[in-house]
C-alpha cells in the first residue's frame, strides 16, 4: 500500500466500523464462557463478544477499498480529510453512546 | 495470568499515555515566553516528537492487544456484575473505550504516515489533529480502564 491507500485506510476503517457497530456486522463472533468462534449468531452459548468481529469487518472492508480506488483519484485526496472524517465518525459515535448516560 | 496480564498491560499503557502526551503536547502553538526562561510546560513540549511516532504505534497496538486479551474476562465477570448493580453509565463509558481503541487502531497507518513525511504546511494539520485524537482516545482508555478496575472501591457498598 502506497501513502494515499493508506490513508483512505484509515479514513474509511473507522466509518466501517460505526457501520459494522450499528448494524451488527461482525464478521465473526467470540463466546467467552465456551472459548469458541463463530460465523453465525448461536444464542444458546452464553454472552457473546462482536468487537473482535467488527474490526475485522473493518479491517478487510476498508483495506478493500483502499486497494479498489484508482491511484490516480487516491494521489488527489486533500490531506485534511485525514483527520477530519475520523473526527466525525468519533462525534456520530458519541452522540448514538449518550444512549447510556439518559 | 489474568492478574499478570492485566498490570502489563497498565505499564504499557502508562507508557503509551507518557509517550503520546509529549508528542500531542509538541505540536501546540505556543509563542515563545517573552522572558526567555523555559517552563516545565516548554521542557515537557520540546522534545523531539517524530522520534516517539513508531513506539507509539508499537505502544498503541500491544496494549490494543492486551486489552483484548483481557476483554473475555470482563464480558463475563465484570460487565454482567455491572448491569447487576444498575452501573449503566460504566457500562457505556467501557462500550465508548471499545469503539475509540477500535478507531484508533484503523488510524495508526495515517498517523504514521503522516509523520514520516516531511514537514510541511499541508500534512502539519493532519499530523497535528490525529496526534490529538489518539492522545484523546489514549486518555479516554487510561482512566476508564482504571476507573473500573478499582470500581467495587469506588462505589458505595
Amino acid at each position: 500500500m502506497n501513502g494515499s491507500r493508506l490513508t483512505i485506510f484509515s479514513m474509511m476503517f473507522g466509518v466501517i466500523y460505526l457501520v459494522a457497530f450499528y448494524y451488527d456486522l461482525a464478521l465473526f463472533r467470540y463466546y467467552p464462557e465456551v472459548s469458541e468462534f463463530h460465523w453465525l449468531r448461536h444464542d444458546n452459548l452464553g454472552v457473546v463478544i462482536l468487537w473482535y468481529g467488527w474490526i475485522a469487518t473493518s479491517a478487510l472492508a476498508s483495506a478493500a477499498i483502499a486497494f479498489a480506488v484508482p491511484k490516480s483519484l487516491a494521489d488527489r485526496l486533500w490531506p485534511g480529510w485525514a483527520w477530519i472524517i475520523p473526527t466525525a465518525v468519533v462525534v456520530a459515535m458519541l452522540i448514538y453512546e449518550r444512549r447510556w448516560f439518559v | 495470568m489474568i492478574v499478570v496480564l492485566l498490570i502489563l498491560h497498565a505499564l504499557m499503557a502508562v507508557a503509551l499515555l507518557g509517550a503520546i502526551t509529549h508528542q500531542a503536547l509538541s505540536v501546540l502553538r505556543i509563542s515563545p515566553a517573552a522572558n526567555g526562561r523555559w517552563t516545565f510546560i516548554d521542557r515537557f513540549r520540546g522534545v523531539d516528537a517524530t522520534a516517539y511516532t513508531t513506539p507509539i504505534v508499537v505502544l498503541f497496538a500491544v496494549t490494543a492487544l492486551g486489552g483484548a486479551l483481557l476483554y473475555p474476562q470482563y464480558r463475563v465477570d465484570v460487565r454482567p456484575a455491572l448491569e447487576d448493580t444498575q452501573n449503566v453509565a460504566a457500562n457505556g463509558v467501557f462500550e465508548i473505550k471499545e469503539h475509540l481503541v477500535a478507531i484508533g487502531l484503523g488510524l495508526l497507518p495515517s498517523y504514521w504516515l503522516f509523520w514520516r513525511r516531511p514537514n510541511g504546511p499541508e500534512t502539519a494539520a493532519p499530523r497535528r489533529y490525529l496526534t490529538w485524537l489518539l492522545a484523546f482516545f489514549v486518555w479516554w482508555s487510561f482512566i476508564v480502564g482504571h476507573v473500573l478496575n478499582n470500581i467495587r472501591g469506588l462505589l458505595p457498598s
